[in-house]
């Protein structure tokens, strides 16, 4: 679980893409989890501006189109106005959901449907991301897709005011309410937390993708992936704010997502994490796609005007080598659609 | 007849009961078939709040239709519609042996009861719901029964699944997994008084035991209102020349009616069962529509004046304690949103428990002596039990008497059940140098009633922490209680709502404004 079957993809493109990723001073775990899929011209654009177009011969770029671009990008950042396009698109430019989710596959979607709020209220995740990339498993082959949440108000409510049970319906995936038989306790060893009730089924599935919002919050300053995992904590987790940034860390201890897609297509810039005040819901059309919870949650950060560093839960992590928090040592790529 | 009315019986039984399970939140603002529709055609409970509260809801007319109903056919109600009667028919079937009828009087016992409470309730106040059968009957499951059901239940299935017989486990589990999706309650429900409330009914069920239909018979106000009603039906029972006197009759009567008296029969006990129908072997009983006047009730003018008396010193006998005074408030009493000011509230409130019964937290919980002995089992707000979700507006929407008024959710937002305030001898930021905002952040108001304020504590070794200490705006604080719910001090919470500055009184205030 957490691992993705690239071995073979890493092995075809070989030794030219280990180069491309070490001239970019990605290291090799990183390398380890890419795929890709980018037309020709994409990949010609790309390959240029990273300075390594010269060391390919320019006819032989097609045997690579499907693996290249991708297999060098940590994140996809993707831009416009529909949420299922540039969740596609996004999804595409990191090399299509089929690099991620297998045949037969049982997979676990974790969107924040933690309030009792509406999609446009940004307090739980974009009902139409979650359903965009339910979709693409469904399309590469998933056997089911299971989501839910532990949420903080009435589940019931929280469920259905946010859209999301609607939304994927159509899929046939199960949204199901946390069953409190399925809590079982973790040896996590972490820091703050040396073990806790986490919720089975993420543990039992072949496949789990994390689909956070990014909103403000008042102690860990912004909650995106990271602090999404607090959905599958059982038993009085209120009780890790005493050490929220070392807990959450613990937490990606165990937690392996196979991918990760932040939703920013609205951000709550105030009032967090459950708002309320649609003045507060700043729209920004974005979607954020990568494998590294750290990196992703440390681009979050400036989609708010700050860094990764502002996060102490992705500083602890990035020096824990649990991701990468340097945007500098990332392979960013931008999508405008 | 008897089966007819049998099957009658069950399908009004099993209405009421999917009504009942029905009264849950799914998650939407509205809610499909609240329980209330039986309440709705109570005349009883729609005489008193018209005479305590000079008002009523809308969807009490129609318990006109009972009223005519019964002006045309007699207690058919209690005899074919009533659950609580067809619950008291299932129980006396129990009964084996026979034994002789109470005392031919005990039957004035509920036609007294009906007048105390009617005499209260001209004095405004409200006490019909404690006896009243349908509302009775709705708190009984509501707080004891259904809790009990599904506790049992639950148990069952989940010492089968730890039993970890491979087959039987799943056998068992695909019928939990039914069990839950029909009939379960989607969290298991925790109330107090449970079991107080739970042995009056049993108590009542057990009656039956004694003498079948004890309730119905002598006790049930809703059936001496109908009795009232009855004596002018249409639908009579007549007794034809060919009765032999053999009294067989009397034995199966439901209402202990006295069929055997012919026409010295007593009318308005009779519950139109139609048992001395079916069972008379000279075939000489018949029901009818006839013009005939019967004899009147005779109740004793005594026992009438003094049950009317008895209502009349109850209402400042219950009153004169200090919850009637201005101002003195009951820091405990929250009520839900939506309530009336107090004297309003209970004038209206019959305890029926459906407002506890939907709450989405099961933080609604029925009262002791929070509100004084007429606000016995009244709704209040335990935040420890369950906070008072900000986008929910059911209570109000089952509320049968607009005790609690159905709230938009944007009156929902500006109403106030109490406030906030913060302990700081127990909070962890102020007295133990610890991190946590869990307050704030689960503060629903969009613009937070909880806010922060950055502050230096040192700890034992003398080194300077950095936290964030909770505050409560007050003029923000809507009182919903989710902090005190969600505190992660969980026994005695760092921070708690009190009933001051409720929206509904004019006296429980501390703002001046």
């Amino acid at each position: 679980m957490g691992t993705v079957p690239y071995d073979c993809l890493t092995r075809t493109a070989g030794c030219i893409i280990g180069k491309i990723s070490l001239t970019q001073g990605t290291n090799k775990k990183n390398l380890h989890l890419k795929g890709a899929s980018v037309n020709r011209r994409e990949f010609l654009k790309l390959a240029a501006a990273s300075g390594i177009g010269l060391s390919l011969p320019l006819g032989l770029d097609t045997l690579y189109d499907t693996t290249e671009a991708a297999m060098n990008t940590d994140l996809v950042v993707a831009h416009g106005t529909s949420p299922a396009r540039i969740t596609r698109a996004a999804l595409d430019a990191v090399g299509g959901m089929k690099r991620f989710v297998s045949r037969g596959d049982i997979v676990v979607v974790k969107p924040n449907m933690a309030w009792d709020r509406l999609p446009e209220q940004a307090a739980n995740t974009n009902p139409e991301v979650v359903a965009t990339v339910v979709a693409l498993c469904y399309e590469a082959g998933a056997k089911k897709v299971k989501l839910f949440d532990r949420p903080v108000n009435d589940p019931r409510r929280s469920y259905v005011q946010s859209g999301i049970p609607e939304a994927v319906k159509a899929f046939g995936a199960e949204v199901e309410y946390t069953d409190d038989r399925k809590f079982r306790e973790m040896k996590i060893g972490g820091e703050a937390i040396k073990s806790w009730p986490l919720y089975a089924d993420i543990f039992e599935a072949d496949k789990i993708i994390n689909i956070p919002i990014a909103k403000h919050h008042s102690l860990a300053n912004l909650t995106m992936s990271m602090k999404n995992w607090m959905g599958v904590m059982g038993g009085l987790r209120r009780s890790i704010h005493q050490r929220l940034d070392e807990s959450l860390a613990d937490l990606t201890l165990v937690i392996k997502p196979t991918l990760t897609v932040l939703d920013a297509v609205r951000i709550l810039t105030a009032n967090g994490p459950q708002g309320g005040d649609l003045t507060d819901v700043k729209r920004l059309d974005t979607v954020v796609v990568g494998v590294d919870q750290v990196a992703i949650d440390s681009y979050g950060a400036t989609l708010f005007g700050m860094k990764g560093s502002d996060l102490g839960y992705v500083r602890i992590a990035d020096k824990r080598g649990l991701g990468t928090m340097d945007l500098g040592k990332l392979k960013i790529r931008k999508i405008n659609l | 007849m008897q089966n007819l009315r049998r099957v009658t019986q069950a399908a009004f039984l099993l209405f009421f009961l999917f009504l009942f399970v029905q009264t849950e939140a799914k998650g939407n603002d509205e809610l499909g078939y609240p329980v209330r529709f039986f309440l709705d055609f109570d005349p009883l409970i729609f005489s008193t709040t018209i005479l305590s509260a000079h008002a009523v809801a809308k969807a009490f007319y129609l318990s006109v239709t009972m009223i005519a109903a019964t002006l045309l056919l007699g207690r058919v109600f209690c005899g074919w519609v009533c659950p609580l009667g067809t619950l008291n028919n299932l129980v006396a079937s129990l009964k084996t042996r026979r034994s002789r009828p109470f005392g031919r009087d005990w039957y004035r016992l509920k036609y007294l009861i009906l007048i105390f409470l009617l005499a209260s309730s001209l004095l405004t106040m409200q006490l019909v719901g404690i006896m009243d059968p349908l509302s009775l009957l709705i708190r009984s499951f509501s707080i004891s029964v259904y809790p009990l059901f599904n506790y049992g239940t639950r148990a069952f299935f989940d010492g089968v699944y730890n039993s970890d017989v491979k087959g039987l486990v799943r056998v068992s589990e695909s019928a939990y997994s039914l069990i839950k999706k029909t009939v379960l309650s989607f969290q298991q429900p925790f109330y107090k008084q449970n079991l107080f409330i739970g042995v009056i009914f049993l108590a009542i069920l057990g009656l039956n035991l004694i003498e079948k239909r004890f309730w119905c018979r002598y006790l049930c106000p809703l059936g001496a209102f109908l009795g009232i009603l009855s004596r002018s039906s249409l639908l009579k029972r007549s007794v034809s020349e060919g009765c032999n006197s053999c009294g067989v009759c009397a034995t199966v009567c439901q209402g202990n009616a006295m069929p055997d008296r012919k026409e010295k029969w007593r009318m308005s006990e009779c519950l139109y069962c139609w048992n001395c129908d079916d069972i008379c072997p000279q075939k000489a009983v018949g029901f009818g529509f006839v013009r005939r006047k019967t004899a009147g009730m005779d109740l004793g003018r005594r026992r009438v004046i003094t049950s009317m008396l008895s209502g009349i010193v109850a209402v400042p006998f219950i009153r004169s304690n200090p919850f009637s005074k201005t101002a003195y408030s009951n820091p405990t009493l929250v009520r839900p949103p939506g309530s009336l000011s107090e004297k309003e509230f209970l004038k209206r409130c019959v305890k029926c428990g459906e407002c506890m019964k939907v709450c989405i937290t099961n933080g609604l919980q029925p009262a002791l002596f929070e509100a004084g002995l007429e606000g016995i089992w009244s709704p209040l707000l335990v935040p420890r039990m369950g906070y008072c979700e900000y986008r929910c507006t059911l209570c109000g929407q089952v509320c049968p008497t607009g005790a609690i008024k159905r709230l938009s959710l944007e009156e929902k937002a500006r109403t106030k059940i109490g406030l906030a305030m913060i302990d700081k001898g127990r909070c962890l930021p102020y007295a133990h140098a610890r991190p946590c905002i869990v307050c704030e952040e689960v503060c629903p108001t969009p613009k937070k009633a909880i806010w922060l304020e950055n502050a230096t504590v040192k700890d034992r070794a003398g080194q300077e922490i950095a936290v964030k200490q909770p505050k409560v705006d007050l003029e923000l604080c809507i009182g919903c209680g989710i902090c005190e719910a969600k505190c992660p001090v969980i026994d005695r919470p760092a921070i708690y709502v009190t009933s001051v500055g409720e929206s509904r009184s004019k006296e429980n205030q501390l703002l001046l404004s």
